[in-house]
């Protein structure tokens, strides 16, 4: 098939960025999104011009490194999936394709499609652990976990922080992965000593890196390649509130 | 006071608080128009029931106009922070779950806010239709007392002052009259409708907003939620706007 | 080069504790004066980094990646063994260690590997106590499975997120340690070279991806868990970015190379669809649990899968080997797929694939049963193939998966190199010539969590190594060599870009060094690769410079260094003229294509030493004295 691909060109985060325009006249349907992007690249050395930067490793949808705005949704408009699973045969002849990075202002754009997401692994450093120096674990039968806990927090944990749910938020909120890195553990009764003080941390940092607050789009929900439910963020608000009213933990 | 506004999950609980005050107001408000369709009588009486509650009046009065002022101060803030937050715009926007209800509560907010200047300046403060405005309502209590009817009409009021009919003919506000009066008006009744159909537009998005932030919510819970807080927004905005549609249809007031 | 691989004497059993209460540990006082540079935070880098750091050390990670979230550790599906024998099915230590030595085609070392087993308890202990959502039971304990090459159910998993949950966990462990100031985290920095003085690791030399600039790491101990080298053949299972540049250069600092040649082929994987396929992707080996596998009996029979009846179908696996039957090691699978194919029986339009065939489980458990288990890997099969696998047999094809080579290390996981640790896939020691599903995630969190924080010891416990500057010459010189090398990539202004003679060496690996080997191709291939790689050195085209973030750089310069690499897998694979675990050389074969190992001559590691780019390396032998267990000819029959 015939593509037209309206790529955002952008030299730095400080550069002014714009659209080009760029033709692919052989694309197969059975390719990846990111194999189609490989073609374009491909084309482009040859021609002796700079290729589209993007960021990408596992292609199987799991790691969380590629991510790109694909016709203003995040990871392109097939639910559940990450652009790297996105295939061509979804689109269709003569399609127009725009493609942008992700917009936050707690992503700063790198240069082209890649977009700085270490705030997240910030947020992580705040409070997305459990304080328990390895060694001291007791018998993992010891502590029995029902089945229903296990598998929510299994829901949360699914997370692959690819940043979806902050670039498609109107808001550019981190909320969607805030709720489910710190509900993974809040669920778990390994992760009730730290609960309050996880769930202020973590928020706290989200706000000190510019992420905006939630307004309950639902627009995170929507994008996520994993599929996490904004009740997270319901449940977040919640350990969020009983907290404030704990002191001292 | 306003050091809240720093963390926004306690500007959401803010807003969530501050604005269920206000749905459950604007629900009670809705439901006390309706005494409309019983009549003159019913909702004078209404009218003057509220005025009468004195100081509970001013309480029930501050803690809305706090609620109101704390909703919209936050939500300005929010706006304006949120805003930052996505300083650069998508070439190509699209939405899924992001419907126009939850895009535009800044917006509706602010219309409703401004309708809501106009309404009080009309119905509570009386300035902008002063001639329906000061409309008064000679009525009589215990009247068989003295012999007289229920609702017997009293030709000059002033001429019983001192008299014995002094105890039984009273006035009040005739805020019946005001009201249709008002909404005879297609440009005041067209505005009201419009106010309305914001308000609900508002209130779909706001209800299950409320329990979202508040924590509640649930894979049965929530679904179950937005659809009732569509169904709430909407029936609200209805039951709002029968009021004015009625008057100028004529169904009501005729005898005004 | 002497090789010496540290075992501790005594019984099997008890050789991991005694080594425990002899070893000299670090004065706590004391750790914060060692430095540690641990490259790759996968699991078991970022095990190492945050098990180090807890102890007291100072930590500096590295990591290519914009996080160390993201290293292909997350992609691991299925599972993670642990002889904990909770499902009372009879495991012990003993018997995932013989399994893991039995798999592996008896070219492991018995002490690592007992050692292995008998931590594999505590990873799991740990991993819950992080937070990791295993699977439960709905009386609240942990789930087990079964996976090939065992027959006890002991894979405890978290759906088909096991290696994501698992790295996950570290991540999180690691994040507090990076949040408290005790793990400088360096994200996006690729290391381009170690630094050695006098037979001694004293750093690292790495490339900013972002500004492509180079600087200088100095580190008491260095720590390498850069993962496998995989992608050598250009279409695998493994990571776009997973490359063999830190091992690779090593090795060309003097680390012993071990075993090249033992590269896994997978047997479920997604078969390939075109020339612009990238990657191929793995389906859990755990589905082999469910499904079945077949071809069609006659050759040429093209016919929907549905149309051909059962009496029809060949279900190669059970016919062949009755006890193991789909659940049959990786390597034997693999190669009992090639030759239904090469018989002609192979099913898609390319006759490269069969089918992994799920309606037998789903009409015993119904598919709500079969969505609760596998349900993330249908969809993603759906997702690549168009086609509904509970409606479709699934078809797939084996792709080199994971590498069992690595560099040699001893029971301290130190390499030849002193101060050079070297953890995870990337050394040689745990898996022999094969290895079970499972395993992998096992063994990179035992190095990282429950090995280095003792072994390195060994090292540290001699005194503080002298520090040295990042002025000295040797630093300023292994800067320089990083820097040449990428003005000289630049500099060629050919015509070919990377990923084209990426490309053209994976087909010539995957074609003579791939699943079954000779003799004749073998030595055809090291030619071919020697001509590419001066095709590579001649006509390679960048456009761009290297001052900011330059993805063709970056993959200009880990192939330059496949493209020498390959030639050391041919050269190793040459070598070892027997076949054994995932090295089948056609040459010794059974009547029925079973591997004919040879003992006699072969049971060694074979650890190879640079000479020269183009320089045969020099092969150094490292005996196997296997003293506990029997050796055996590997049969699921």
């Amino acid at each position: 098939m015939k593509l037209q691909l309206n790529i955002w060109r952008q030299e730095n985060k400080d550069s002014k960025g714009a659209i080009k325009n760029y033709k692919l006249n052989e694309v197969d349907e059975d390719m990846s999104f990111l194999e189609m992007m490989d073609i374009l690249n491909e084309d482009l050395i040859h021609k002796g011009e700079e290729p589209v930067v993007f960021e990408h490793d596992c292609r199987e949808g799991i790691c969380g490194t590629c991510g790109m705005v694909v016709d203003g949704r995040p990871h392109g408009k097939e639910h559940g999936t990450t652009v790297c699973q996105l295939h061509m045969r979804k689109f269709n002849d003569g399609d127009k394709i725009t493609i942008e990075p992700f917009r936050a202002k707690g992503f700063p754009i790198i240069r082209d499609l890649a977009v700085d997401r270490s705030a997240y692994d910030r947020i992580m450093q705040a409070g997305g652990f459990i304080s328990q120096n390895i060694g001291s674990a007791q018998d993992a039968n010891a502590l029995p976990i029902s089945k229903n806990v296990a598998d929510l927090a299994m829901d949360a944990a699914s997370c692959i922080g690819c940043g979806a749910c902050a670039a498609a938020c109107p808001n550019g909120s981190a909320m969607l992965f805030v709720s489910a890195k710190a509900s993974q553990l809040n669920l778990l009764p390994q992760g009730q000593p730290e609960k309050a003080a996880r769930a202020r941390a973590m928020v706290r940092q989200m706000e000190s890196e510019g992420f905006g607050g939630c307004s309950n789009y639902y627009e995170c929900e929507a994008s996520c390649p994993k599929n996490v439910s904004v009740n997270f963020i319901a449940k977040l608000n919640r350990d969020y509130l009983c907290a404030t009213f704990k002191e001292g933990t | 006071m306003f050091k809240y506004l720093n963390h926004l999950v306690v500007s959401k609980f803010v807003m969530a608080v501050t604005g269920i005050i206000i749905l459950l107001f604007v629900t009670g408000h809705a439901i006390g128009n309706l005494q409309i369709f019983i009549g003159k009588e019913a909702l004078n009486a209404y009218a003057a029931f509220l005025q009468g509650l004195g100081e509970i009046l001013w309480i029930i009065r501050i803690v809305l106009i706090i609620a109101l002022l704390l909703h919209i101060i936050t939500s300005i803030y929010l706006k304006l922070y949120n805003n930052g937050a996505r300083p650069d715009k998508y070439v190509v926007t699209s939405y899924v779950k992001a419907k126009l209800n939850s895009r535009t509560m800044i917006w509706t907010g602010i219309m409703i806010a401004a309708f809501l200047g106009y309404h009080i300046l009309h119905f509570t403060v009386g300035s902008i239709q002063p001639e329906n405005y000061n409309q008064e309502e000679i009525y009589t209590k215990n009247a068989y007392s003295v012999g007289m009817g229920m609702n017997a009409h009293i030709a000059n009021p002033e001429e019983h002052r001192g008299s014995v009919l002094n105890k039984v003919v009273y006035e009040r506000h005739d805020v019946y009259k005001m009201v249709i009066l008002g909404f005879r008006n297609p440009y005041v009744s067209g505005l009201y409708i419009l106010g309305m159909i914001l308000l609900g537009f508002h209130l779909s998005h706001a209800l299950q907003s409320f329990f979202q932030t508040l924590g509640m919510a649930g894979p049965r819970f929530s679904p179950f939620i937005r659809t009732f807080s569509n169904w709430y927004g909407t029936i609200t905005a209805i039951v709002f706007l029968i009021v004015p549609l009625a008057i100028l249809l004529g169904f009501i007031g005729g005898n005004v | 080069m002497k090789l010496e691989s540290k075992v501790p004497s005594g019984p099997l059993e008890q050789k991991w504790s005694k080594y425990k209460n002899d070893l000299k540990p670090v004065n706590p006082a004391n750790k914060r004066k060692f430095k540690i540079l641990v490259v790759g935070t996968g699991l078991a880098g970022g095990a190492a980094a945050a098990s180090l750091a807890e102890l007291g050390y100072r930590v500096e990670a590295f990591t290519y990646h914009d996080s160390p979230r993201r290293a292909h550790s997350i992609a691991a599906q299925g599972g993670i063994n642990a002889a904990k024998n909770y499902p009372n099915d009879g495991d012990s230590v003993w018997r995932l260690f013989h399994d893991t030595i039995k798999g592996g085609d008896f070219r492991s070392r018995e002490g690592n590997v007992y050692r292995l087993a008998e931590v594999s308890n505590n990873i799991i202990d740990q991993a819950t106590a992080a937070g990791v959502p295993f699977a439960r039971e709905y009386g609240g304990v942990l789930s087990n499975r079964s996976f090939g090459g065992a027959l006890v159910s002991r894979t405890f998993y978290a759906r088909g997120q096991t290696g994501q949950q698992l790295l996950l966990g570290v991540y999180s462990s690691l994040s507090r340690q990076i949040g408290i100031g005790a793990v400088i985290m360096h994200n996006r920095k690729e290391m381009m070279d170690v630094v050695t003085v006098e037979g001694r690791a004293v750093g690292i030399v790495v490339r900013d991806l972002q500004t492509g600039k180079i600087e200088s790491h100095y580190g008491d101990a260095v720590i390498l868990a850069t993962g496998g080298y995989g992608n050598t053949y250009f279409l695998s299972t493994n990571a776009q970015h997973c490359n063999v540049t830190a091992a690779y250069r090593a090795y060309k600092k003097g680390a012993a190379f071990a075993n090249p040649c033992f590269t896994q082929i997978h047997p479920t994987c997604i078969p390939a669809s075109g020339e612009h396929q990238s990657k191929l992707t793995l389906m859990s080996e755990s589905l082999r649990n469910d499904g079945r596998i077949w071809v069609p009996k006659a050759v040429g029979d093209k016919r929907k899968p549905v149309q051909i009846p059962e009496d029809e179908r060949d279900y190669y696996l059970e016919r062949m080997y009755p006890s193991f039957g789909n659940l049959s090691p990786r390597d034997i699978s693999s190669r009992a797929a090639k030759r239904a194919c090469d018989e002609g029986r192979g099913v898609n339009a390319t006759g490269q694939a069969v089918y992994l065939d799920f309606s037998d489980a789903i009409n015993r458990l119904g598919q709500n049963v079969i969505e609760d288990r596998y349900g993330n890997l249908f969809e993603m099969y759906e997702r690549i193939t168009g086609v509904d696998p509970y409606h479709n047999p699934m078809m797939i094809y084996p792709a080199v998966h994971y590498t069992m080579g690595g560099l040699w290390v001893d029971y301290n996981l130190m390499s030849n190199i002193e101060g050079l640790f070297v953890l995870g896939e990337a050394n040689f020691s745990d898996h022999g010539a094969n290895r079970l599903g499972a395993s992998a995630l096992m063994q990179g969190l035992a190095d990282g969590y429950f090995v280095i924080p003792y072994t390195i010891n060994s090292y540290f416990g001699k005194g503080k190594p002298a520090e040295v500057n990042t002025n000295h010459e040797e630093f300023v010189k292994t800067e320089n060599d990083a820097k040449e090398k990428i003005s000289k990539l630049m500099s060629i202004n050919g015509k070919q870009t990377p990923m084209q003679l990426h490309r053209k060496l994976g087909k010539i690996m995957w074609e003579h060094v791939g699943m079954a080997r000779n003799k004749a191709g073998l030595e055809k291939s090291i030619g071919m690769i020697q001509e590419l790689r001066n095709e590579f050195w001649s006509d390679l085209k960048l456009v761009g410079n290297d001052s900011y973030m330059n993805p063709v750089i970056e993959k200009a310069s880990r192939v330059a260094d496949f493209m020498e690499f390959a030639e050391l897998i041919a050269t190793d694979a040459l070598e070892r003229d027997e076949s054994c675990g995932a090295h089948f050389r056609e040459e010794h074969q059974t009547a029925e294509g079973e591997a004919e190992r040879n003992d006699a001559d072969y049971s060694y590691v074979a650890a190879w030493e640079f000479k020269g780019v183009g320089e045969k390396p020099e092969m150094h032998k490292e005996d196997l004295n296997y003293e506990f267990v029997q050796l055996g000819v590997r049969s699921y029959k």
